[in-house]
């Protein structure tokens, strides 16, 4: 494990660079289609970098929702805006207020870091009984992708409600564009 | 509004991305119980294909060939299979959302790849959906105006 670590250690910095330089640069674009498109960069280090923390399953939606289908949808968006003429598409010109802002809701979240259990940490509840359950009995029914069968099999009712609200969203904007026939 | 196919690149790349797109999506749809994947994430990808279409051919051509019917279909067949199949583990003597109920040798695998491919289709309706609807959105007086309900085949 630490072999491993240390081998991918460059590529994860790396990776959070690429995804903290471009956060940056999307808050920095005063062109929205370059934002949009920055903004897509941003999403696709994610997911390589779910990829790189063995998280497949996150990392494939993260790239198709994140870089893809949201990406399309600020395009989209952006056709029915008007683009500036003569100003720069890239300002470092902030307003400190906002700075201070992000600043003071990222210290905030980042203060709630240390109450996490640490890395590998025995007692934490993701290593108790529950979690053993279900790695256990799902390949006992079939099911060797464990992601699949907490979502499906053990927490149905979850998902049973997320795709009432998927399929929620999609009649939220026919009304909302008074539209309820396609 | 300037055209989107006015690139010989962007056409050419859509037409040869799009079969191999929906293939993994299709894949990833139906392979959730044994590999990485399942249905929201096939049925996103079988989403963004259809999207890259639009992006390849335009969004008019585009929406002119889909069959209506079958993204309204597409979207609420998730809801509708997912509550069939935990009412279905109730009627049979189990209770709701009971997947190993039914009467067939490796029930649980064979209901959660039901139920990952009706989330699947649901999915990838909505995401289409949602697209098209934003595109065409609420402009009254643009190229696809408020009348798209007519313009059904």
């Amino acid at each position: 494990m630490t072999v491993a670590a240390s081998a991918t250690a460059p590529l994860v910095v790396a990776l959070l660079v690429l995804v903290v330089a471009v956060a940056v640069l999307t808050a920095l674009f005063r062109d929205v289609l370059a934002a949009v498109v920055v903004f897509a960069a941003y999403s696709l280090g994610l997911a390589i970098l779910w990829v790189v923390y063995r998280a497949p399953d996150v990392a494939l939606t993260e790239a198709a929702v994140g870089a893809g289908v949201t990406t399309s949808l600020f395009l989209v968006a952006i056709r029915r805006t008007v683009r500036p003429t003569g100003e720069r598409t890239l300002s470092l010109r902030v307003r400190p207020r906002s700075v201070l802002a992000a600043g003071l809701v990222g210290a905030l979240l980042l203060s709630t870091v240390p109450a996490l259990p640490a890395v590998g940490d025995p007692t934490a509840p993701a290593f108790g009984p529950v979690p053993e359950f279900y790695l256990t009995d799902a390949p006992e029914r079939g099911i060797a992708n464990a992601v699949t069968a907490v979502l499906v099999v053990y927490r149905g009712f979850d998902t049973f409600g997320e795709v009432v609200v998927v399929f929620a969203a999609a009649v939220a904007v026919l009304v909302a564009t008074h539209r309820e026939v396609l | 509004m300037r055209p989107y196919t006015d690139s010989v690149v962007v056409t050419k790349t859509v037409r040869a991305v799009v079969p191999f797109v929906l293939t993994f999506g299709l894949f990833t749809l139906l392979h959730g119980t044994s590999s990485v994947g399942g249905g929201f994430q096939g049925g996103v990808v079988l989403g963004a294909a259809v999207v890259t279409l639009a992006f390849g051919f335009g969004l008019d051509r585009t929406w002119e060939v889909l069959d209506k019917g079958l993204l309204t279909g597409l979207a609420v067949s998730g809801v509708v299979v997912f509550g069939a199949v935990a009412f279905a583990g109730l009627a049979l003597g189990g209770s709701f959302l009971r997947l190993d109920a039914f009467p067939v040798p490796k029930s649980t695998v064979y209901a959660t790849e039901l139920v990952e491919v009706g989330i699947g289709f649901t999915v990838a309706g909505v995401v289409v959906v949602l697209f098209f609807e934003l595109a065409g959105g609420t402009d009254g007086e643009g190229e696809r105006g408020g009348n798209r309900g007519g313009e059904r085949r």
